[in-house]
C-alpha cells in the first residue's frame, strides 16, 4: 500500500537487496526500510519503537518455526516477533563500518 | 477519590518501574515484576510529604498514547477523563532514547509534568552518562534520577512534586517539521466550537490526524462530516510529503526528535559484556533453553518439596499430639476444639512450608525476567494448541494464584485468546493446590507420584486447549512481545512481594480454613453432614469409588480447593499420617484429581465473571466439572485394571 521508497533515507543507504527480517543472517546489522501490514500492526510496531531507518539484527530464531528475537540497536530493545510479523518488516544491509 | 488532595499519576512505558517506585513511596501495594504488562489496573494511595497529602496513582504501562491493549486504555482513560494535577512520567533510563517518544507525546498534553529517570543503576552499567540539566532544558520539565528498587531518589522526587504543584508550570508541546506543523495549525483553526477537546486544541488536532482508521475517526465522521473530509485531505498532504501514512510521519517526527535529544543529553561509553548477557544467551538458546526451562521448573518443585516436607513433619507434631489428647473425649466442645486444631494445623503446618518457598521462587523468576523468555521459547508449542507465547506468562503466574493470572489476560490483544486462556488457567495448579499435591501425594505416596501428577496436568491443559480450539476459531495475530533485560533480582523486593501475597493469603484463606473446619466438626457432631453425604453419594461413592463421608468436603472445596483436602482427615476421622490406613492410594489420587479440577475456586470464578462475563464463568464451571468427573473416573478405572 505504501510501497514507495522514502527519498530522504535513500541517500544515506548504500544500495543493497531488500529482504524481510526472516531472511537475514543472524547477528548482521540491517536497516528497516519499510513495515508492511495493516495499520493496527503498523501502529503497534511504531509504538514499540520500530521505525524506518532503525538498525536491527536478528538475534535468535526459536526452533520449529517459532518466533524470532529481534534486537533493535537504535532503541536498544529486544522484541520477540512471530514469523508472520517478522515477514512484514523489510530490511536492507548496511555497510560493515557501522554498528 | 479525587478529594482535595492533588492527584499525581505515574505514567510510562511498560516495565520502567512505575509500580516499584509507587511501592517505595506508598509501601508495598502494587504487584511488580520484570515483565512488560504487570500492572493491568490502577492502584492509588494517599501519601503524606512535608505536611501535605498527595493522592498518587500507579497506572498500567503504555507504549504510546494510541493504545492497542486493553490495559493501556485504562492508563489513557485516567489521564484524559480525570485530569490529574501532575503527570510523573517514569522512564527506564537504560532505554532513554525510545522512552522519550512517549515523553514527547505526553508533553503535547501541556499538563504540569515531571520526568523521572528510573533504573539509573542499569543505565550506568550500560555506560550511559545522562546530563540532567541539559535534558531539563530540552524538555522544559524538571528531571529527577531514581533507583526505585533501592528506594533511592524518592525524596528528591517528592520535593520536586511539591515544587511543580506550587508553580503549576505547564510545558510547551514539542514542534515538528514545518510541513507537519502547517497542517496541525490548519486543523486547530478549523476545529468547531462543539468539538470535544481533550487537553488542548493542538493535542486534539494531532490525535485526530493520527486516528486514521481508528474508532475515533468513525466518531468524527458521524458527528462532524465536513471536518472529516478536511482531516482526510490534511492526512493526504502529510502522507504525500514523506510517502508514508500520516500517523507514521508524526510518529517518525517524534522518533527523530527523541533520538536527537537523546544524543545531545547522553553519552554512551562502550559497555562491557557482563554475566547477564552470557546468562541470557544460555537461557534463550534454541536447544539448551528448553533444557533449562525443564530444569528450572522441575528444580523449583523439587526444592519446594525438599524444604517443605521436613518442615511439615516438624510443624505437624504439636498439632498431632493435641489432637490425640482430645480423641478420648466425645462432647461438643472437644469436637469443636478438634475442628479448630485441624483448621489451624492445616493452615500453618501444611500450607506454609510449601506456600512460602513457592512464592519466593516465583518472585525470583519474575524479577529475573524469565516469564517473557519462557513466552518466547514456548510460543511455537503454544501455536500448535491454538494460543501464542504471550499467554505463557499467565500460566506461570497461575502457579502462584489463578486470580492475578486471569487479570493478566488483559494484556492479550484478542478477545478470543483472553477467553481461551482464562478458561484454561483454572486447570493450572496454584500455590494452594501445589501445597496439597506436595503435602498429600508427594508426602504420602512419594515425589514421583507428584511429578507424574504435574506432568499429567500439563498434558491435560494442552489437550483442553486443543478441544477449545475446535470451538473458538483460531486466527492468531502473531506474537509481539518485548523481552525486558535480565535483571539481578533484589532479595528485599522478593521478600516484600512474598510477604504481601502471604498477607493476602492469611487474611482471606485462614478464616475460611479455620471457620470451615469448625463448621464441619459441628455438622458432623449433630450428624447433619450425612445429608450432604447422602445427596452426593451417587457421585462420590458411585462414580468415583470414594468413601461417601467425603461428600461434605466438596461443598467447602468450592470456597477454597485446599479446604476439601484438608477436611478429608476430619471427615474420615483420622490424623494426617494415618490417612492411607483408611483409603487406598487410588482413592487418594482420584480424590486429589477430582478436587483439583471440579470447579474454579470462588475467587477465581468471581474474577472470571468480572473480567469476561457470566457466560464464560458458567462455561468455565461446566468445563471444569466435566473434566473432573471424566479424569477422576479414568484414574479409578486405570488403577483398577493395573
Ligand atoms: N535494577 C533496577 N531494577 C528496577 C528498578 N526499578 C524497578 N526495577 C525492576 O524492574 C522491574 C519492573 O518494575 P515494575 O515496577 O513492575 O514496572 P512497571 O513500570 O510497573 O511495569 P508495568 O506495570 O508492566 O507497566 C521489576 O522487576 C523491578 O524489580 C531500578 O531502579 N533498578
Ligand atoms: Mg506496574
Amino acid at each position: 500500500m505504501f510501497g514507495r521508497r522514502v527519498h530522504h533515507l535513500i541517500s544515506e543507504i548504500p544500495t543493497g537487496s531488500i529482504c524481510t527480517l526472516l531472511e537475514i543472517p543472524q547477528g548482521k546489522i540491517f536497516r528497516i526500510v519499510e513495515i508492511k501490514g495493516g495499520p493496527g500492526l503498523h501502529r503497534r510496531l511504531l509504538s514499540l519503537g520500530f521505525h524506518r531507518g532503525d538498525r536491527v539484527t536478528l538475534d535468535r530464531e526459536a526452533i520449529m518455526q517459532g518466533p524470532v528475537l529481534v534486537r533493535n540497536l537504535t532503541a536498544d530493545t529486544k522484541v520477540a516477533l512471530g514469523r508472520g510479523i517478522a515477514q512484514k518488516i523489510l530490511v536492507e544491509p548496511i555497510g560493515d563500518n557501522e554498528g | 477519590m479525587k478529594d482535595n488532595f492533588p492527584v499525581i499519576v505515574f505514567i510510562g512505558q511498560p516495565n520502567c518501574g512505575k509500580s516499584t517506585l509507587f511501592n517505595s513511596i506508598a509501601g508495598y501495594k502494587a504487584q511488580t515484576s520484570n515483565f512488560p504488562g504487570t500492572t493491568v489496573t490502577h492502584a492509588h494511595s494517599e501519601v503524606m510529604w512535608k505536611g501535605q497529602v498527595y493522592s498518587i496513582v500507579d497506572l498500567p504501562g503504555t507504549y504510546s498514547l494510541t493504545p492497542s491493549e486493553p490495559q493501556e486504555k485504562v492508563a489513557l482513560t485516567h489521564i484524559f477523563k480525570e485530569k490529574p494535577d501532575l503527570i510523573v512520567n517514569v522512564i527506564d533510563a537504560s532505554l532513554l532514547g525510545r522512552s522519550l517518544e512517549l515523553t514527547l507525546e505526553l508533553l503535547e498534553l501541556e499538563y504540569p509534568m515531571i520526568v523521572v529517570l528510573n533504573m539509573m543503576d542499569l543505565a550506568e552499567k550500560k555506560g550511559m552518562s545522562i546530563r540532567v540539566e541539559e535534558l531539563e532544558k530540552k524538555l522544559g520539565v524538571p528531571v529527577v534520577k531514581t533507583i526505585a528498587i533501592h528506594g533511592l531518589g524518592t525524596k528528591e522526587l517528592l520535593d520536586s512534586v511539591e515544587k511543580a504543584l506550587i508553580s503549576r508550570k505547564a510545558p510547551i508541546a514539542p514542534r515538528y517539521a514545518k510541513e507537519v506543523e502547517k497542517r496541525i495549525q490548519k486543523l486547530i483553526e478549523a476545529l468547531p466550537e462543539d468539538f470535544p477537546i481533550i487537553a488542548n486544541k493542538r493535542f486534539t488536532a494531532i490525535k485526530a490526524i493520527e486516528a486514521e482508521t481508528m474508532a475515533a475517526d468513525r466518531f468524527i465522521l458521524e458527528s462532524h462530516k465536513p471536518l472529516k473530509s478536511m482531516i482526510d485531505s490534511l492526512r493526504q498532504e502529510i502522507s504525500d510529503w514523506r510517502e508514508a501514512p500520516a500517523y507514521e510521519v508524526i510518529s517518525a517526527e517524534r522518533h527523530h526528535l527523541a533520538l536527537k535529544i537523546f544524543e545531545e543529553c547522553c553519552q554512551v561509553r562502550h559497555a562491557r559484556v557482563n554475566w547477564v548477557e552470557e546468562l541470557d544467551n544460555l537461557i534463550m538458546h534454541p536447544i539448551f533453553g528448553y533444557f533449562f526451562l525443564l530444569l528450572i521448573f522441575a528444580g523449583m518443585f523439587y526444592l519446594i518439596f525438599k524444604i517443605g516436607s521436613p518442615l511439615e513433619t516438624w510443624l505437624l507434631k504439636p498439632f498431632e499430639s493435641l489432637r490425640l489428647s482430645l480423641q478420648s473425649h466425645h462432647n461438643l466442645l472437644a469436637e469443636l476444639l478438634n475442628g479448630l486444631i485441624q483448621g489451624i494445623g492445616g493452615g500453618i503446618a501444611i500450607v506454609f512450608p510449601y506456600f512460602i518457598p513457592l512464592l519466593l521462587l516465583m518472585g525470583f523468576l519474575e524479577d529475573l525476567g524469565y516469564l517473557a523468555r519462557a513466552g518466547f521459547l514456548l510460543d511455537t508449542f503454544m501455536h500448535r494448541i491454538g494460543l501464542h507465547g504471550k499467554s505463557v506468562p499467565m500460566f506461570i503466574l497461575g502457579l502462584g494464584c489463578n486470580v492475578p493470572a486471569i487479570m493478566a489476560t488483559r494484556i492479550l490483544e484478542s478477545k478470543r485468546d483472553r477467553i481461551v486462556t482464562a478458561l484454561l488457567i483454572p486447570f493450572v495448579p496454584c500455590a494452594a493446590r501445589t501445597t496439597i499435591i506436595l503435602a498429600l501425594v508427594a508426602f504420602l505416596l512419594g515425589p514421583w507420584w507428584a511429578l507424574g501428577f504435574y506432568f499429567f496436568n500439563l498434558l491435560l491443559i494442552a489437550f483442553l486447549a486443543l478441544v477449545l480450539k475446535k470451538f473458538f476459531k483460531y486466527s492468531s495475530p502473531g506474537l509481539i512481545l518485548e523481552i525486558p533485560s535480565l535483571k539481578l533480582p533484589s532479595l528485599k523486593n522478593i521478600w516484600q512481594k512474598t510477604y504481601f501475597n502471604l498477607k493476602e493469603f492469611v487474611r482471606f484463606a485462614w478464616p475460611i480454613l479455620i471457620g470451615g473446619s469448625v463448621i464441619l466438626s459441628f455438622l458432623s457432631y449433630i450428624k447433619f453432614d450425612r445429608v450432604f453425604n447422602t445427596f452426593l453419594s451417587p457421585l462420590v461413592s458411585g462414580l468415583l469409588g470414594l468413601p461417601s463421608n467425603l461428600g461434605v468436603t466438596l461443598i467447602f472445596g468450592f470456597l477454597r480447593k485446599e479446604l476439601s483436602l484438608l477436611m478429608m482427615f476430619q471427615a474420615l476421622g483420622v490424623g494426617y499420617q494415618q490417612l492411607l490406613s483408611v483409603i487406598t492410594r487410588t482413592q487418594l489420587l482420584t480424590f486429589v484429581a477430582f478436587v483439583s479440577f471440579f470447579i474454579p475456586c470462588l475467587s477465581t470464578l468471581a474474577i472470571i465473571w468480572k473480567e469476561l462475563g457470566r457466560r464464560i464463568a458458567f462455561l468455565s464451571v461446566a468445563l471444569n466439572l466435566s473434566v473432573a468427573i471424566l479424569v477422576s473416573w479414568l484414574i479409578r478405572l486405570l488403577f483398577s485394571i493395573l
